[in-house]
Formats: C-alpha cells, sequence, structure tokens
C-alpha cells in the first residue's frame, strides 16, 4: 500500500519538478534563454512563413482578371433559385393566416425593390429586346462602367406587388419569383430565341398543380439582359425575373414543383445537382 | 499493492488457469522463486535399497503394471506441460483494440451516432457520416488483420522445429522389458538404456557399462560424462549417478530407476522456470508506445478543445462531433503502425537470409539497442567439437590447426618422434569414422567414439593419412581400455615390418601417470633416458597446455622385446602379464574445443560497437578463461585479479579489485554473492567470464545486467540457457546445435550457430531503429497539414480545405510506400562504431522530431497546401478576402444562389465541386510537399547529396505516390466514389514553391548542424 502512495508522491514530485525546477531554473524542461531562444526561432520562422505565404498569394492573385475568373467550367449549367425563399425550399402557407404569408411578401417586397421602376428608369437603359446587349471592351481599353437594360416591376404585372399588394397569397393564388443564376459572359439563347422557365408538377403532383400563369409573357428571359459583365464592369445589373402564378393549386396538399429553364445553348444540367437549370420546391397552401 | 494478501494461499492451490489476476501472480511469482533454487534431488545420496522403497519398486522386477498405472495417474505423462500459449482470438484482438486503433473506434462509432442523429432527425440524411464510419471500420480492421497475420506467419516458424517423432523408452516391469512410449514412463521404473538413446527420465543408475551421456545441453559441458552407481557429489548435477531427462547416452549401457518424470524433472523444472518467466516488453514496443502515447495526447487535447470551442463558438452539437471525427482523423497516422509493422517485417527477411531467424517481430531492433551480450561458450563461441590444438613432443610445443576450414599454420611433421606419436594415438584409439562418408572432408565426418578420441583421428586422418591403413597394417593384438583406476588405455599391435615379429605396445592417458610408466622419452625419434630435467621440461608442458584450459594426454610406447613375447604371445588383458612400464614416453597431445574463426572478430566489432559481452558457461574457468582469451571477450593484456596476484607474486586477497578489468566468477562464489556485489562485479569489470553457472544463475546474472539499466542479449542452445534466453531482452538460440526448449524460449534463432551474425543483427537492428525514427518523421510531418484545415474551417469559417476521405488516402494510400521505402535506407555512418542508444534517453520518437515534423516542415506543407487550397478558389471566383465567414452560406444547401467575388451566383453542388477540387488539390500538394519530405527524411545529418538516390524502393515509392495521386484525381467515377476531381495542370505546381523550400531548409539545418556539432541546431531539431 505505502509502496504505490510512495510511487504516487514521487511521480507527482517528477512532474512537478519537470514543471518547474528550482535548483535548474527550468520551466518545464528548459531554462528561461533555452525558451527565449525557441520562442524567437519560432518567431522568426513563421513571420518568414507568413512572408512567403503572402508573397507567393499575392503573385497568385497578381495573375487574376479583375473581371472574369479564371475558370467557370463549373457553371456551365446556370442555377436556378426562387423567391420568396424560407429555410428550407418550401413555400406553405394558410390563406386564412396572415400571419403565415407576411413573411413572404416582406421577403418580396425586400426582392423586388431595386426593380421598381423609377429607380430602374433612373439608372439603367432601355435596351432593344430580344438581342444581345453586347458592350466589348477595345483591346486593353476598358469599356466602363457597362450599362445594364431596364428590368421594371410592372413587367411582373400580377406578380409585381403593385397592383396586388398580397402577390395573390391572400387569394390562394401565389406567385412564386424564379431568377436564373448570374455567370459573367453566359449567352443563354440564340437566333434571336430568349430562354424561357416552364414549371410543372413532380410526380404524382401533376393533376394538383392547376393552371399556371408566367409573367413576363412565356415566361422569357430576355437576351437582352445578357451577357453579364460581373459585378466589378456591371454595377448597375438588373437581374430578369420571371414570376409563376399557381392560378387554382389544390388545396391543403403538398404540391412539389418542379421549373425548368428552356434554352437552346444552355446545358442541360448534371442529375445531382438539383439546382443546375432547374429549381424544386413544395407549395402548399391550406384554406384555414 | 492493494491484494489481499491473505488470499494468495487459497489462490495458490486453485488450479484455475485461465485466472489472470494479480493475486494469481504473486501465487506464481512464489513458485517462481522456488524454481530459482537449486535443485532439490535427494536421491542420489541414498543407497539404491532406500531408493527402490520410495518408489515402491523392486530393483529386479521392476514395478508391477498396477502401480505403474497408479502412480501414471497421481503424476501424469512423462511430459513436459507446453507453455500456456494466447489463444489466437486474444491476439487478434489485441491487434484490433491497440495502438491507435482505440481512437479510430471512437472516430468511427461517433460517425454512426452522428448518421443515426441525423437520419433520425432529417428526412434525407447525407450518408457522408455512415460511409466514413464504414471506412474507418475498415482500416481498423483491414490494419489489425494486416499485423495479426505478419505476426502469425512469424511465429508459425516455430512450430517447425517441433519434433513430432515419440520417444520410446525400456522399461522393466513384472520382470519383463518391455518398450513403452516415453510419456508413459512412470516414477520408480526401472529403465535401461544405451548408446544413442536419449533418457526417458531422470534417472537414479543402478548399474552401468561404459556409460557415457552428453550433458552439454544441460550443463554445457562439452565433454560426455560417464556414469556409474556411485554417488560422486553432492550436487546432483555433477553426481555420477543420475542421468537427466532429455540428455543423451551417447556410448555404454545403464540401469536405473525413474526418480522423476515429466515436469518435476530437472529438465523440466528449467522448462516450467522458463515459460513462468514475464518478460517484459522489447524495447521498440515500447518506443512504439510512448510515440502513441504523445500522439494520442495531442489527438486527445485538440479535439475535446474543438469540440469544446466548437460548443462555445454556437455550433450544434451534432457539427461539433463531426469536427471531433474530422480531428481524430486528421490526427492518427493510421498507416503508420501498418508501416512499422512492414518495416520490421522487411528488416526480418533480410535478417534470415543471413541466418538470423527472428521469431518475434519487435526483437528485429532489440540487438539494435543491445547494451550487454551473455554469450554462451559452448556451440556459441566454439566449435562444440574437441580438436587437438598443441602437442608437446621434442621438449618444443607444437601449434596444431584449429580453425575450420584448416586455413591455420601448419608444424614440422617431418619429425619421427612426431610420426612415433600420430601412430600411437592411431592406434591407441577406438574411435572410427561412420561408413560411407569419404566423400565429406574429414572434419565434417561423423566419428563413433568419444570426443577426445574422435579429435585425435581427425587430427592423425588429417596430418598423416588414413588412419584405418596403419591399423589395418598394425593389426590389434590386445587391448585395455581406458577406466578410471588406471586412467590409461593401451593396446598391443604387430608391427608394420612384417619381418618383425616384435609386437608393439602404445597407451595413453592422464599424464603424470603416463609419465610414472616411463623411463625413456623420445627426443628427435632417439631414446634418451627420462632425467630431471626432461621430467622438469615435461611439467612445464603440460603446466602450460592445461593453463590454456585444455585437455591434456601422454603418449608412450615400446617395442616388446621378441625373447619375452615371442609371435603368438598370449596377451591376458585381464591379468596383465605383460610389462606396462619403463615404456618410452613420446609426447603430449591437447585437446580444446576451440573457438569458431569468426568468433574474434565478431567480439572485437561488439566492442567497438560499446556492447559489452560477458561469457556465461557451465564449463570450468579455466577452459572458459583460456576460451575467453581465444576470442577476445577478455582482451589482451588484461588481467583477472589472479592474474595480478600471481604477477606479483601477492595473496589474492591484496589485490585492489578496481585494477583488473577482467574477471572470472566461478559458479559457487556467484551463489553467495549479495545483490549489490552482484551488481558491482557487472558495473566495475568491463571483462567478465562466469564460469560453472548453472541454468538459474544465469538467469540472475541476465537479471543483474538488467537493473543495471542494460538491454540484455542472451545466446545460448542447451536447455540450461533457456531460462536466461527467456529473461533477456532477446534469447538467441542456436539453430543448429539448439535444444527445442532453448528455440521455444529464445526470440532469435542463428541458422548457422555463428556469433559472428549477432553482429549482423546488431547492425540491422540500428539501422531499422534509425529508419524508422525517419518513416515516423516522414509519416508525422503530413498530420500538420491535415489538422489544420479543420481548424481554420472551425475558426475562421471558410469551406473545409481538405475532408477526411482525402485524409484517409494520404494517410493509407500516397504516405505508405514512402514511408517503407525509408526502410531500405542505408546507414548515414558506421552505425557499428558508436554506442548502443540508451533507452531512457534516446528515445524513438522525441520533442525534437515532433518540433521538426509539427512545428517546422509540416507548417511548410500546410501553407503549401493552403495556397493550392486559395488558388482553387480564387481561380473559380471566390478571393481570400471573400472567404472568410462564408462557410454557413457555403455549406447550406437551400442556399443555391451564392454569390462570388465576382458577382457570379452558384448554387449548392456547383460550389462543392469546387470544394471538393479543393480537397483534391491539398491532397495532391501534401503529395508534393512529401515528395521534398521523403527526400529530407532520408537523412538525418547528412546532406542528400553525399547519402545520395540510391534507394531504388524511394524512388520508386515516389513515382508510385504521384501516380496514386494522379489516378485519384483523373480516374473517372472518383467524383462519385471518393468525390476527387480532376485538377487543371497548373493546379498541381501550386505547393512546388513549398516543397523546395522544405528540400532547402532542411539541408540549411542539416548544413549547420554538421558545421557545429553539438551547436543549438543540433540541440533542438538533431532527432
Amino acid at each position: 500500500m505505502s509502496g504505490t502512495k510512495d510511487e504516487d508522491r514521487k511521480a507527482s514530485s517528477e512532474w512537478r519538478e519537470f514543471f518547474w525546477n528550482p535548483r535548474t531554473h527550468e520551466l518545464m524542461g528548459r531554462t528561461a534563454s533555452s525558451w527565449g531562444l525557441i520562442l524567437l526561432f519560432y518567431l522568426v520562422f513563421y513571420l518568414f512563413l507568413a512572408g512567403m505565404f503572402v508573397l507567393t498569394m499575392y503573385i497568385m492573385l497578381l495573375t487574376l482578371d479583375d473581371y472574369k475568373p479564371t475558370w467557370q467550367d463549373r457553371l456551365a449549367t446556370p442555377g436556378m433559385m426562387i423567391r420568396p425563399k424560407g429555410d428550407q425550399l418550401e413555400i406553405s402557407f394558410s390563406v386564412s393566416d396572415t400571419e403565415s404569408w407576411d413573411g413572404f411578401i416582406q421577403n418580396l417586397n425586400t426582392f423586388l425593390s431595386p426593380y421598381n421602376d423609377s429607380y430602374q428608369v433612373q439608372t439603367n437603359d432601355n435596351c432593344p429586346p430580344d438581342q444581345y446587349f453586347i458592350q466589348e471592351d477595345s483591346g486593353e481599353v476598358r469599356n466602363n462602367p457597362k450599362r445594364s437594360c431596364q428590368f421594371n416591376r410592372t413587367m411582373l404585372e400580377d406578380c409585381s406587388g403593385i397592383s396586388d399588394r398580397f402577390y395573390g397569397y391572400n387569394r390562394g393564388q401565389p406567385c412564386v419569383l424564379i431568377k436564373l443564376n448570374r455567370v459573367i459572359g453566359m449567352l443563354p439563347g440564340k437566333d434571336g430565341q430568349s430562354p424561357y422557365v416552364t414549371c410543372g408538377a413532380k410526380r404524382e403532383d401533376s393533376d394538383k398543380i392547376g393552371p399556371l400563369a408566367y409573367f413576363p409573357p412565356n415566361g422569357t428571359f430576355n437576351l437582352m439582359y445578357y451577357p453579364y459583365y460581373g459585378k466589378k464592369a456591371q454595377v448597375n445589373y438588373t437581374q430578369p425575373l420571371v414570376a409563376v402564378k399557381f392560378l387554382n393549386a389544390s388545396l391543403n396538399t403538398d404540391i412539389n414543383v418542379e421549373c425548368k429553364i428552356n434554352s437552346n445553348t444552355l446545358a442541360e444540367g448534371s442529375e445531382r445537382d438539383k439546382f443546375a437549370g432547374r429549381v424544386s420546391f413544395k407549395l402548399r397552401i391550406n384554406d384555414k | 499493492m492493494g491484494y489481499g494478501r491473505s488470499d494468495s494461499y487459497r489462490v495458490a492451490t486453485t488450479q484455475d488457469k485461465d485466472d489472470r489476476s494479480p493475486k494469481k501472480k504473486k501465487g506464481g511469482t512464489k513458485d517462481m522463486d522456488d524454481l530459482k533454487k537449486e535443485v532439490p534431488i535427494t536421491e542420489h545420496k541414498m543407497s539404491i535399497e532406500e531408493v527402490c522403497r520410495k518408489f515402491q519398486t523392486d530393483i529386479v522386477q521392476g514395478l508391477t503394471n498396477a502401480k505403474a498405472a497408479e502412480f501414471l495417474i497421481r503424476d501424469g505423462p512423462n511430459a513436459l506441460t507446453p507453455p500456456p500459449t494466447t489463444p489466437e482470438w486474444v491476439k487478434f484482438c489485441r491487434q484490433l483494440f491497440g495502438g491507435f486503433s482505440v481512437l479510430l473506434w471512437i472516430g468511427a462509432i461517433l460517425c454512426f451516432l452522428a448518421y443515426a442523429i441525423q437520419a433520425a432527425t432529417e428526412d434525407d440524411p447525407a450518408g457522408d457520416n455512415l460511409y466514413l464510419g464504414i471506412v474507418l471500420t475498415a482500416v481498423v480492421i483491414i490494419t489489425g488483420c494486416f499485423s495479426y497475420f505478419q505476426e502469425a506467419k512469424s511465429s508459425k516458424i516455430m512450430e517447425s522445429f517441433k519434433n513430432m517423432v515419440p520417444q520410446q523408452a525400456l522399461v522393466i516391469r513384472e520382470g519383463e522389458k518391455v518398450q513403452i512410449n516415453a510419456e508413459e514412463v512412470v516414477a520408480g521404473d526401472m529403465i535401461e538404456v544405451k548408446g544413442g538413446d536419449r533418457i526417458p527420465a531422470d534417472i537414479r543408475v543402478v548399474s552401468a557399462h561404459g556409460c557415457k551421456v552428453d550433458n552439454s545441453s544441460l550443463t554445457g559441458e562439452s565433454e560426455p560424462q560417464s556414469r556409474s552407481p556411485d554417488c560422486t557429489h553432492d550436487n546432483p548435477l555433477e553426481t555420477r549417478n543420475v542421468a537427466f531427462f532429455s540428455t543423451n547416452c551417447v556410448e555404454g549401457t545403464a540401469r536405473g530407476i525413474v526418480i522423476c518424470t515429466g515436469d518435476r524433472t530437472v529438465m523440466g523444472r528449467i522448462a516450467t522456470l522458463t515459460s513462468g518467466l514475464e518478460t517484459g516488453k522489447t524495447p521498440i514496443a515500447k518506443e512504439i508506445e510512448h510515440f502513441i502515447h504523445i500522439i494520442t495526447g495531442v489527438a486527445v487535447f485538440l479535439g475535446i478543445t474543438f469540440f469544446i470551442l466548437a460548443i462555445v463558438l454556437g455550433y450544434t452539437w451534432l457539427e461539433a462531433v463531426i469536427f471531433l471525427i474530422g480531428i481524430i482523423v486528421a490526427n492518427v497516422p493510421e498507416g503508420l503502425l501498418a508501416t512499422v509493422t512492414v518495416c520490421l517485417t522487411l528488416t526480418a527477411k533480410r535478417m534470415a537470409k543471413k541466418n538470423c531467424l527472428v521469431k518475434n517481430l519487435e526483437a528485429v531492433e532489440t540487438l539494435g539497442s543491445t547494451s550487454t551480450i551473455c554469450s554462451d561458450k559452448t556451440g556459441t563461441l566454439t566449435q562444440n567439437r574437441m580438436t587437438v590444438a598443441h602437442m608437446w613432443f621434442d621438449n618444443q610445443i607444437h601449434e596444431a590447426d584449429t580453425t575450420e576450414d584448416q586455413s591455420g599454420a601448419s608444424f614440422d611433421k617431418s619429425s619421427v618422434t612426431w610420426l612415433s606419436l600420430a601412430r600411437i594415438a592411431g592406434l591407441c584409439n577406438r574411435a572410427q569414422f561412420k561408413a560411407g562418408q569419404d566423400a565429406l572432408p574429414i572434419l565434417k565426418r561423423d566419428v563413433a567414439g568419444d570426443a577426445s578420441e574422435s579429435a585425435l583421428l581427425k587430427c592423425i586422418e588429417l596430418s598423416c593419412g588414413s588412419v584405418r591403413l596403419t591399423r589395418d597394417k598394425n593389426k590389434k593384438v590386445a587391448e585395455i581400455p581406458f577406466n578410471s583406476t588406471n586412467k590409461y588405455q593401451l593396446s598391443v599391435h604387430e608391427t608394420e615390418d612384417p619381418n618383425d615379429n616384435r609386437y608393439l605396445l602404445v597407451m595413453k592417458g592422464a599424464p603424470e601417470r603416463i609419465l610414472d610408466r616411463c623411463s625413456t622419452i623420445m627426443i628427435q625419434g632417439k631414446d634418451q633416458p627420462m632425467d630431471e630435467e626432461l621430467k622438469e621440461a615435461f611439467q612445464n608442458a603440460y603446466m602450460e597446455l592445461g593453463g590454456l584450459g585444455e585437455r591434456v594426454l601422454g603418449f608412450c610406447h615400446m617395442l616388446l622385446p621378441e625373447d619375452q613375447y615371442p609371435k603368438g604371445f598370449a596377451f591376458d588383458t585381464e591379468d596383465v602379464n605383460f610389462q606396462t612400464d619403463n615404456l618410452c614416453f613420446v609426447g603430449l597431445m591437447s585437446m580444446i574445443d576451440p573457438p569458431r574463426a569468426a568468433v574474434p572478430d565478431a567480439v572485437g566489432k561488439c566492442r567497438s560497437a560499446g556492447i559489452k559481452v560477458i561469457m556465461v558457461t557451465g564449463d570450468h574457468p579455466i577452459t572458459a578463461k583460456a576460451i575467453a582469451k581465444g576470442v577476445g571477450i577478455i582482451s589482451e593484456g588484461n588481467e583477472t585479479v589472479e592474474d595480478i596476484a600471481a604477477r606479483l607474486n601477492i595473496p589474492v586477497s591484496q589485490v585492489n579489485p578496481r585494477d583488473a578489468k577482467a574477471c572470472v566468477i566461478h559458479g559457487t562464489d556467484l551463489k553467495d554473492l549479495s545483490q549489490d556485489q552482484m551488481d558491482d562485479i557487472l558495473r566495475n569489470h568491463t571483462e567478465i567470464v562466469f564460469a560453472r553457472t548453472s541454468p538459474q544463475q544465469k538467469l540472475i546474472i541476465v537479471e543483474g545486467c538488467q537493473r543495471l539499466g542494460a538491454i540484455v542479449a542472451v545466446t545460448g542452445d542447451g536447455v540450461n540457457d533457456s531460462p536466461a534466453l527467456k529473461k533477456a531482452d532477446i534469447g538467441v538460440a542456436m539453430g543448429i546445435s539448439g535444444s527445442d526448449v532453448s528455440k521455444q524460449a529464445a526470440d532469435m534463432i542463428l541458422l548457422d550457430d555463428n556469433f559472428a551474425s549477432i553482429v549482423t543483427g546488431v547492425e540491422e537492428g540500428r539501422l531499422i531503429f534509425d529508419n524508422l525514427k525517419k518513416s515516423i518523421a516522414y509519416t508525422l510531418t503530413s498530420n500538420i497539414p491535415e489538422i489544420t484545415p479543420f481548424l481554420f474551417f472551425i475558426i475562421v469559417n471558410i469551406p473545409l480545405p481538405l475532408g477526411t476521405i482525402t485524409i484517409l488516402c494520404i494517410d493509407l494510400g500516397t504516405d505508405m510506400v514512402p514511408a517503407i521505402s525509408l526502410a531500405y535506407e542505408m546507414a548515414e555512418s558506421d552505425i557499428m562504431k558508436r554506442q548502443p542508444r540508451n533507452p531512457f534517453r534516446d528515445k524513438l520518437v522525441n520533442e525534437r522530431l515532433i518540433s521538426i515534423a509539427y512545428g517546422q516542415i509540416g507548417m511548410i506543407q500546410a501553407l503549401g497546401g493552403f495556397f493550392s487550397y486559395f488558388v482553387i478558389l480564387a481561380e473559380n471566383g471566390f478571393l481570400p478576402s471573400f472567404l472568410v465567414g462564408i462557410r454557413l452560406n457555403w455549406d447550406d444547401r437551400a442556399v443555391n444562389d451564392l454569390e462570388d467575388s465576382y458577382g457570379q451566383q452558384w448554387t449548392y453542388e456547383q460550389r462543392k465541386i469546387v470544394e471538393f477540387t479543393c480537397h483534391t488539390a491539398f491532397f495532391v500538394s501534401i503529395v508534393v510537399v512529401q515528395w521534398a519530405d521523403v527526400i529530407i527524411c532520408k537523412t538525418r545529418r547528412n546532406s542528400v547529396f553525399q547519402q545520395g538516390m540510391k534507394n531504388k524502393i524511394l524512388i520508386f515509392g515516389l513515382f508510385e505516390e504521384t501516380a496514386l495521386a494522379a489516378f485519384l484525381s483523373y480516374c473517372p467515377g472518383m467524383d462519385v466514389a471518393l468525390r476527387m476531381y480532376p485538377l487543371k495542370p497548373t493546379w498541381w505546381f501550386c505547393a512546388f514553391p513549398y516543397s523546395f523550400l522544405i528540400f532547402v531548409y532542411d539541408e540549411v539545418r542539416k548544413l549547420l548542424l554538421r558545421r557545429n556539432p553539438g551547436g543549438w541546431v543540433e540541440r533542438e531539431t538533431y532527432y
């Protein structure tokens, strides 16, 4: 018994000695000057490494273009997104319960505020439709800032929130805005054909979805909004939108909706990416 | 020491074999102490009648069958209990749950737990955690199986040594001789043995006819010992009337009463003592354990710190657990233990090629750290065959050639005296070559006859041609064989010359007895009267040869006068009717079991390698000392206390023992030494010889050396060596002459029985220790670039730079071959010129290695990895400044329009592909910086330019890891299987500057190291 205790005491005193040895003035097995030297070494060494890292990073950043990223191959098929957007891609509300859709209305109002006609007219051009709005740089001379085309809120008609400030949510005819992700230099259509959005129900929900209305008409993203020149060159770029209005969706049931972009240039997205060239969301309208 | 004292007695009597509680051990210790005492046999001092009475047997009739059956049931079969073996599944589990496995198991369990939580709370849980959990489990099981099979393979070697032939014994039961299985022999049986038999049990000899037994495996005496019914010594091991279990009867016949069987025999006690000895961990096992402790400590510390940090930073429990898994996976060098095993296996194979067979993989390194070798004499240092070493004739000592290959010097063979001497030695000799060996060299031929006669036979055959021819020409007419009262052997022959009808009487025997019978002496072929001067010369020669530890025989002859002994004279050997004195003395021949040719050189090498070589033998001190001097264990010019006393002509007690570097200690003195005295001897004498030691004393010597902190290697072949072999840090048994018990107890077997192979073992062991350091330094370095991504991921919220799967790809994929290839690295300097490592100071993994691997090279590597990470993200549109804090949106599946620095928007999957591409690039960068790392790890002190790139395996490893990295990146389907994506060619070059920096940095460090030996750089960075 006593042996163990002695051993314990010995071990702990050894430990204490290791931590601070009063004879040799060693803290954790090193004297002050030894600690000082090793810490100084590591300080200098790490400063040098940091310097080297900063240098390589600086050189790397020098090789980058300010207006266009080096690689865009991962963005061949642009993603699509909806508004309003909750935590999940789920639009679920009760017609009679104002609180349940109030958030969506707020979200849409905020999202659409830069699309107000007054603002658009002030900052952007009125471009000729159905053709690309190309603004080439002439060699080294940048043609900046580049101009953008107007996308007026009124173009969304029933879904603009102007005529119907509840976007149809109070009547069980909700509007959902669909946007195509911005990709620099992307040309989404050729031969003057603008890409357009079509929505449909997934799986067995096709009978529940009811008729849909698209704004602007046919759900097109007009070609004049392309190509995008990046946020540095094209500061006031306005992303075009397509609004989908569910006119008579079934109540009290989950409807899985998928909207797709239809374009004659964009590649079909991969099977793994559920948001490339398409967007899926769940719609549920309760009557109470 | 908390176990109840009162329990020990009860436990000692219980027979629960599986009970491995400490209490049992205590009972065991008591038994062990008992076994360590000397043999308690007393039967040799009893009269035969008493022995018969004790065993209820009859000297003529033997036991009755009923009694025999009863005794068999009481005592059990006459066989050694095989040493307890660990069940295979226990060994397997040890591999499965030892080392880092526990940490990985924790990681795997956490993975499953995380997945279970996810499955319970989310609709569509991501399979990542389940996948990772399965991978981790697979990793643990596969590495476990791998180590298990490696171990099993080396332990299988042993099975080939098992002797399966059942032994037979001839017993007398109920008055009839029956041949029974040796296992059925019981105490009290009357048994008969004859030349060639193995003695089936310990027997008290009742009657014997020229019986000689070979006790060498028990006592180390190289000469056969004669057995007779008389008690000649109090010590049962030395008395003539006991023959021991498993020793061999060389010639003659004997009859005796079995007094002990099975484990109670002397041999059995030694075997039990051996198998009961607790052997400590091998030095390398201790080192690896120490290193696992360090790594585990770091892993647990980091894991827990960041777990708490994650919780404090507001991550969810699940996220914190996933971080924990990542940190564990990054911290544990999964492939390292397998690498170590492979390195050891490779060395074991290399050693096997050089005739060192390693039974226990870890023992590979032990020889390298050995600081003391306790070597048995017979068979290890010596050739284990008597050989004529010196001759004295014409009043001059001549040296015979004792080397194995007859490369030594020869002597003048023209003297007539020599021819006479050779004739006597050839004629007065009963040994003869066994038939059918004419093709073999003389020294390799088997001889029927005792050791010294064989030695004479071979010596004469070598120098004078066929002995058989001489014998045919000189027909033997009469013969008196050697007996212990006469101490001579004589025979009478016809002469070669058919016209000469005289008879030739030849005689050999103990020199002083022979001299007494001589009145003349042959000098240069002429008979001269034996005067005082010549007698004195004889005495001097005899003393000198005896002092060399050699067995001396005198030879004389006489041509019997024809008038007294005409042709056809009937020589009566019973009642000697012819002249046996006034003979003519011819010369002396002395024999010794000579040292092996390679041994002195090997001992010298051990010396220069800082290893103390101690001889421990059962043989006589004089012989032992002579051999020790012969092989350099006692080096030239070093004296023992006795030598000093003799030189100064003062009593031994007046010599200061400190003046003598060498000492020869007799077993009986050893018995009386206290532990302190023993330590004193071992500490203060550099050259020690222990003679006449018992197996138990050998064990005490080994323990004494170990007490002084030495790592002890023991070499031996006999059963008597086996306890010491087992207790030693590494036991080395002899493959050819070694007994099964010794092989069982040893960790290593010298297939050619050559001590010199030990030097190879030491060299290989030291090399592998150095190379393991390099290998570990290499492997540990990549831990830093594996951990830092996680830390930055948690602290600054950037997208994860390196995933767990890619970490496993590094640890178990690309790092493996280069790490193993370092085991093939050549030594940097002459490793046989430095001192053995000090197990307390020279650790396998020390703080300097960690400082270099983690603090310096690892950091550069991490920067290289991060650099390529930032390059890829920046080139895809996410500039570094933009990344900090992006993690929350980045990892949100619902955010599919995340904006980058250029205003582009990314879906979850799109940016994840970029992230996984970053993982791949980080992985490739680690491979690139590991190129430089493996090159700098080739050497610890020298420049690579001094060392060269001769290691082909390493070059192969460089290409292999690169090819593997390219395969993992570019092989179609990898995006789904491992989520690794093809890299743009330029991304391979991101880490090149860092790789180059590593190389330059370490070359500069090593340059400073070489320039200032003992300087700050060495103290802080030389691992």
